[in-house]
């Protein structure tokens, strides 16, 4: 799918979420899913398989969430994976996240890391990364094992890496 | 061809010398020719004279007294110095004959024999003479061939000399800059294998190394160890 047709869907989930006044956590939330479809090759393909029809890929996705998030996001994602358009999760939700943080006079840092930081943990990290890049930050948190420890901060295209799996990598090469 | 002539000339010389001789001879000079021919004449002589016979003893004894006398007559030996008129005359008429005819064709053409004999030989002479001028001149040609020819294979055995030589210290460089090229790409070759085998083994060391790093690392990051990582993580960025 095209870059512009993505920024017009990012738009009607923006759109839907004021109207539904979670604009925040209804991105926050998309970003997560489409971060655990981004880690699940079957729930990719079972997504965006227009072989299934489109009421159990929904049953599918609904089931997924639960009641995990809100029922805004969920009926977003729904709809997402009903028009066919499962497969360009991940490009939407991080196109919903850049539109809604720059709408907010804000850049989006990916954070990845071993576990989840706290809301403190974050407002620290959103300080220094300002601090450090001068430019004030929406922390999006992104579990990653590979990592091993520490944490990856991806913001546009700078990255900010103190991880372990950095570290002895950088051991590795060291020989 | 003119020797066969010069033969011929000479045996009718003779032939017709010793024919005239015959001839003279057989005029009845012979014992029997005289004594015969004496005798018919004496006979003659006396029938015509006596015209009769007077007696039979007188007769016989008178023939027989007559043949003595033209035995003794014929038995006189001519002069062994003085031959006979006759064939003093045959003789040297037939001399003067054989004479004007040699004189006349025999010498003549003894002479132009001889001149085209001697014209002949002078000819092959100077035949023989331009022939050998020839021959020396050819000779001398030869030479000069021969001697350029050697001349020409000399220079070219030696510019083959000079190319072999020139082709072998060629190679001779050639070789020694392969085999210097092969030295050194065995010494790269070998550095190059050196540097692999370093490679390998610190890439087999940093993987034990690290293997055993990560194993410690995962073994002692709990969830404390983590919240301590991100907090420097946190302190580090703010700091700098």
């Amino acid at each position: 799918m095209s870059e512009e047709r993505i920024i017009k869907y990012a738009e009607a989930v923006l759109a839907v979420a004021s109207a539904e006044n979670d604009g925040a956590e209804v991105e926050d939330e998309l970003f997560r899913f489409a971060r655990a479809v981004e880690g699940s090759d079957d729930l990719r393909l079972t997504l965006s398989d227009a072989k299934i029809p489109a009421a159990r890929r929904q049953q599918i996705v609904e089931d997924l969430i639960g009641d995990q998030a809100t029922s805004a996001t969920t009926a977003l994602i729904s709809m997402l994976v009903a028009a066919g358009r499962g497969g360009d999760i991940q490009r939407i939700a991080d196109q919903v996240v850049e539109l809604g943080a720059a709408s907010r006079a804000k850049a989006v840092a990916e954070v990845y890391s071993v576990i989840e930081l706290t809301d403190d943990q974050q407002i620290r990290l959103a300080a220094s990364l300002k601090s450090a890049t001068g430019k004030d930050v929406e922390i999006k948190v992104i579990i990653d094992e590979t990592v091993m420890g520490g944490l990856l901060v991806q913001i546009e295209d700078e990255v900010i890496d103190g991880t372990v799996r950095t570290r002895l990598k950088q051991l590795r090469e060291a020989f | 061809m003119k020797k066969r002539l010069f033969i011929a000339s000479v045996a009718g010389a003779l032939l017709l010398t010793f024919g005239m001789a015959g001839s003279a001879s057989a005029s009845g000079e012979t014992l029997e020719g005289c004594l015969l021919e004496d005798w018919l004449e004496e006979k003659g002589h006396l029938d015509g004279d006596h015209g009769d016979d007077h007696g039979g003893e007188h007769s016989a004894l008178h023939d027989e007294e007559l043949l003595k006398e033209i035995k003794k007559k014929c038995i006189e030996a001519p002069s062994p110095i003085l031959p006979e008129v006759n064939e003093i005359i045959w003789g040297g008429g037939a001399f003067l004959v054989l004479l004007a005819l040699m004189l006349w064709k025999g010498f003549p053409a003894v002479k132009k024999i001889m001149d085209e004999r001697s014209e002949k030989i002078a000819s092959d002479l100077d035949q023989a003479d331009q022939a050998k001028a020839d021959a020396q001149a050819v000779k001398s040609q030869y030479e000069a061939e021969l001697a350029d020819a050697k001349s020409e294979a000399a220079r070219i055995i030696e510019e083959a000399r000079q190319q072999a030589e020139s082709l072998r210290a060629d190679l001779q460089v050639r070789a020694e800059t392969d085999i210097a090229e092969m030295r050194t790409q065995a010494s790269v070759d070998l550095e190059a294998a050196r540097e692999r085998a370093m490679g390998d083994l610190q890439a087999e060391v940093a993987d034990i190394v690290v293997g055993a790093a990560e194993r410690v690392v995962e073994a002692n990051l709990d969830a404390e160890a983590q919240t301590r990582l991100i907090e420097n993580y946190i302190n580090q960025i703010g700091s700098e």
